[in-house]
């Protein structure tokens, strides 16, 4: 320790010139003023004057607050902290936590200047136990457990209330210390009158509940003491807290509760104490039919609140609620706070209804969030649309058609991510495969939804699906306009069979838009697979409509356009054709494919040599007696198919047979039922379509499909 | 119980810190940066309260300060927006029209008013005049 003269006092730095100085370095200087700095501090802090210390002390926490590491100063610190002057104690002490944690071997010494400390005067050992509740641990706890005991019988209710407040630390850190230290820390504070304390107290019991709650029936008595008498909020809302976590433990708590609950419900005008009593009733009080009333009113209030802090405590509120019947009561508040709610609350609406919407509310739940979507949460709304649709197997739908026909349209149009249109392409196929019939109305969701797509292709953007396809390796990207462009082709395409003459006429005008065919080029090949379906139904119905010429040329601009038509699909065309197509037009259709294969490209060939033996420049022609081969199995299969198709019918109509019995059984049933009801019946009734939830039914399999189109055959 | 409390300016300063769990000085660096990060940027339309790791993040803006507490989940949200009020209002009190440059040059003054109203992460005292006259009491001491 050394002494300063007077003169060189006069050019100390204070925390003050240190600041400022600090404020005006440039970041280059930064690190230099730094070093400087702390080089000053390790010789001020070792200096006999206290206020030569203190301003070190000061300037020393100052740099620690700027991000500097101080801990090299824990021992000068420790040491200030037993200093004889007030002053330098309680800079230790403030800076305290900034050099000393649990694992700080210094801390040792730390005992034995606390013990000397709780001894002081009540401020002295005021900020003593203000430090020791930011640094205790386990052993610092243990060694000074009987000191702050002694503190809370203190004639000093800042004393008392701070060793109560240390205490519930050391109880935390070590609960061993529990037992016996408990049941005297209540008996202190049965008697106590100062409303801080006995807060501190209930702070006490809720850290003694989160390690050791079997202790619970020692200060049951005291909390619903307090309860029944106590006018402070910040006291009464530390109550309600600790009462929730009673309840569970104890049940019958709860009936004693309802009467101060309603009356403190009554006279509070305090938000967060009714926040604290909303939620706690909407939790445990959900029999008590009058008190769950109030509280529902309340929570209307908070709902409708122009404070969105209000509106999303509210909301927490309503999770608490567990039945959809509880939720409906408060649905037109949740809808209006949902127009004016930011997106974390917006997120909270939605989980709330993906829980609880049902059959009752499921068209107004589905218009509202159609309608009131915006950018910033439009992906989040249908990602919750989907999944209210799709839950537990449609169980919310009670109209398909109407899903179908009106909003599902509505929801494909303002898809603009990839995983909801997986999502959307996933609900679709789940729902046209567990609705029978529904499969009819394809073509005119594929025109409402594509309609868009025609006028808009020309700007396909946004993230994209990398996919390469298996059996051709071939590499393309999707984005979400074409995946669901894709599902719907294919849906069409599985639907073909059942759709009119007037439909696939349409589909196919749709579809020579030279547009489409340019920018949906991934899809290509599934439009080729619709339009051969398409084709194949059209011969077998009409072999002389207008439409077939277009439908040629429109696979042979595919054809153009994909160079690489699979050998499995000729083998598929020819057989159909060779069953259903006149000779003439089979040679027409037999020259599309019969040119020959363009030669290796002359460019690409200067990079790759070809195998010896090869004639580059000759045309490549697969082999004549290769397809009469495959023709001749083909005739074969041809031969035995009639004979599997006669057994299988055999076998379908016998189960029609029985199927029919129960069927008019079940209508005799119903018929009787029905009754009394038969003159408030319409006279002609609507198309009914029901879905089937059946797990056992293999998906894209429709019994009543498989007989309809095995009758046709 | 309160995990920590920051106050920090637009720039991401910290003016005011106080641990009332165990991190290490990195962890107390990466949680300012996040903490910072996640509030400044919201808007007076958004709540005052947002979810942040396992805890709740409750703040409340003073021109260009930023006042922040990370709090269990159990914790009234409502009470700890008011117990930053009142902490502003104590050092309105206190400092007397008091500005950011008062927290930056009185510090340990700061740091000693919140001793009076919270120890080891729980609240002990929400009066105002209480609160003031503990500080004073400390001042006649110095």
């Amino acid at each position: 320790m050394f002494h300063l003269s007077q003169m060189d006092q006069i050019f100390l730095k204070s925390l003050a010139d240190v600041v400022r100085t600090s404020r005006t370095t440039s970041q280059y200087d930064k690190l230099t003023f730094t070093t400087q700095t702390i080089a000053d501090i390790k010789n001020e802090i070792q200096s006999r004057q206290e206020s030569v210390r203190y301003q070190a002390l000061l300037k020393l926490f100052f740099l620690a607050m700027e991000g500097n590491n101080i801990r090299w100063a824990e021992f000068q610190i420790i040491n200030l902290m037993g200093s004889g002057d007030f002053q330098l104690k309680l800079g230790a002490q403030l800076a305290a936590h900034l050099v000393i944690d649990t694992q700080s071997q210094g801390l040792i010494m730390v005992t034995n200047v606390f013990q000397k400390e709780f001894k002081n005067g009540h401020v002295e050992c005021s900020a003593t136990l203000s430090c020791l509740g930011t640094i205790a641990n386990k052993d610092l706890s243990d060694s000074l457990l009987p000191h702050v005991l002694k503190l809370t019988t203190n004639t000093k209710p800042l004393i008392r209330k701070k060793a109560i407040a240390v205490l519930s630390k050391i109880f935390t850190i070590n609960p061993l210390n529990i037992p016996g230290n408990l049941e005297m820390v209540i008996q202190q504070l049965q008697k106590e009158t100062n409303i801080s304390v006995l807060a501190c107290g209930i702070s006490l019991f809720c850290s003694v509940m989160k390690v050791a709650p079997k202790l619970y029936p020692l200060f049951l008595s005291i909390v619903y003491d307090q309860i029944s008498k106590q006018k402070s909020n910040w006291l009464l809302i530390k109550l309600v807290r600790i009462s929730n976590k009673l309840i569970s433990l104890e049940p019958r708590f709860q009936g004693k509760l309802i009467e101060h609950y309603t009356r403190l419900l009554n006279q509070t005008n305090s938000k967060s104490l009714q926040y604290e009593l909303i939620y706690s009733i909407m939790k445990y009080f959900k029999n008590h039919s009058q008190l769950y009333e109030s509280a529902g009113d309340i929570l209307k209030q908070f709902l409708n609140h122009q404070d969105p802090n209000l509106r999303c405590l509210g909301l927490e509120c309503l999770t608490h609620i567990s039945s959809s019947a509880g939720l409906m009561e408060f649905q037109e508040q949740i809808l209006e706070s949902f127009k004016k709610s930011d997106y974390f609350s917006k997120l909270q609406i939605l989980q709330l209804f993906k829980d609880f919407t049902n059959q009752q509310n499921f068209q107004t739940v589905i218009e509202f969030f159609i309608k009131y979507s915006d950018l910033e949460s439009n992906h989040k709304i249908i990602e919750s649309l989907i999944f209210i649709i799709m839950k537990d197997k449609f169980i919310n739908v009670d109209d398909p058609e109407k899903l179908l026909l009106m909003y599902i349209p509505v929801i494909a149009q303002k898809i603009d991510t990839i995983d909801n249109a997986i999502r959307f392409k996933e609900l679709l196929f789940e729902l046209l495969t567990r609705v029978p019939g529904l499969k009819v109305y394809s073509d005119q969701l594929c025109n409402q939804i594509l309609q868009t797509y025609a006028i808009q292709s020309d700007s396909l953007q946004g993230p994209t699906l990398n996919i390469v396809q298996r059996h051709t390796q071939l590499k393309y990207s999707l984005n979400h306009r074409e995946i669901i462009f894709k599902s719907l082709i294919m849906i069409v395409g599985e639907s073909v069979k059942l759709l009119k003459l007037e439909a696939l006429t349409n589909i196919i005008k749709f579809l020579e838009q030279l547009n489409i065919l340019n920018c949906y080029e991934s899809s290509l090949s599934d439009i080729d697979s619709l339009l051969f379906k398409i084709y194949i139904q059209i011969i077998k119905t009409d072999p002389s409509n207008d439409l077939i010429p277009q439908i040629e040329q429109l696979i042979k601009n595919i054809y153009i356009k994909l160079h690489n038509i699979s050998i499995v699909k000729i083998s598929f065309f020819y057989e159909s054709l060779i069953l259903n197509k006149t000779k003439d037009q089979l040679d027409q259709l037999y020259n599309l494919y019969a040119e020959d294969l363009p030669p290796i490209n002359l460019e690409a060939q200067k990079l790759i040599k070809p195998p010896e033996g090869l004639d580059i420049t000759q045309s490549f022609q697969i082999d004549i007696e290769e397809i009469e081969k495959i023709k001749n199995s083909n005739n074969d299969q041809l031969e035995q198919k009639p004979i599997i198709q006669q057994l299988q019918q055999i076998e379908s109509n016998q189960t029609e047979q029985e199927d029919q019995n129960t069927l008019i059984q079940k209508q005799e049933e119903n018929e009787e039922e029905l009754k009394p009801l038969n003159s408030k019946i319409d006279p002609i009734p609507k198309k009914v379509f029901t879905i089937n939830r059946d797990e056992e039914l293999p998906p894209g399999i429709n019994q009543n499909d498989i007989n309809k189109s095995k009758e046709e055959e | 119980m309160i995990r920590f409390i920051l106050l920090q300016n637009r720039q991401g300063k910290t003016r005011l810190s106080k641990w009332y769990v165990y991190y290490d000085d990195a962890e107390k660096v990466k949680l300012q940066n996040e903490v910072h990060r996640l509030i400044v940027c919201r808007d007076t339309k958004h709540t005052n309260f947002l979810e942040f790791r396992n805890y709740k993040i409750i703040y409340k803006r003073y021109a260009g300060l930023f006042f922040a507490l990370c709090v269990d989940v159990s914790d009234n949200e409502l009470t700890m927006l008011e117990l930053i009020h009142l902490y502003v209002e104590v050092l309105d009190k206190y400092f007397g029209n008091v500005c950011e440059l008062d927290i930056v040059f009185n510090f340990n003054k700061a740091y000693s008013i919140i001793d009076e109203m919270i120890v080891g992460g729980e609240i002990i005292e929400t009066s105002k005049q209480v609160i003031i006259n503990a500080v004073k009491n400390i001042e006649l001491l110095d």
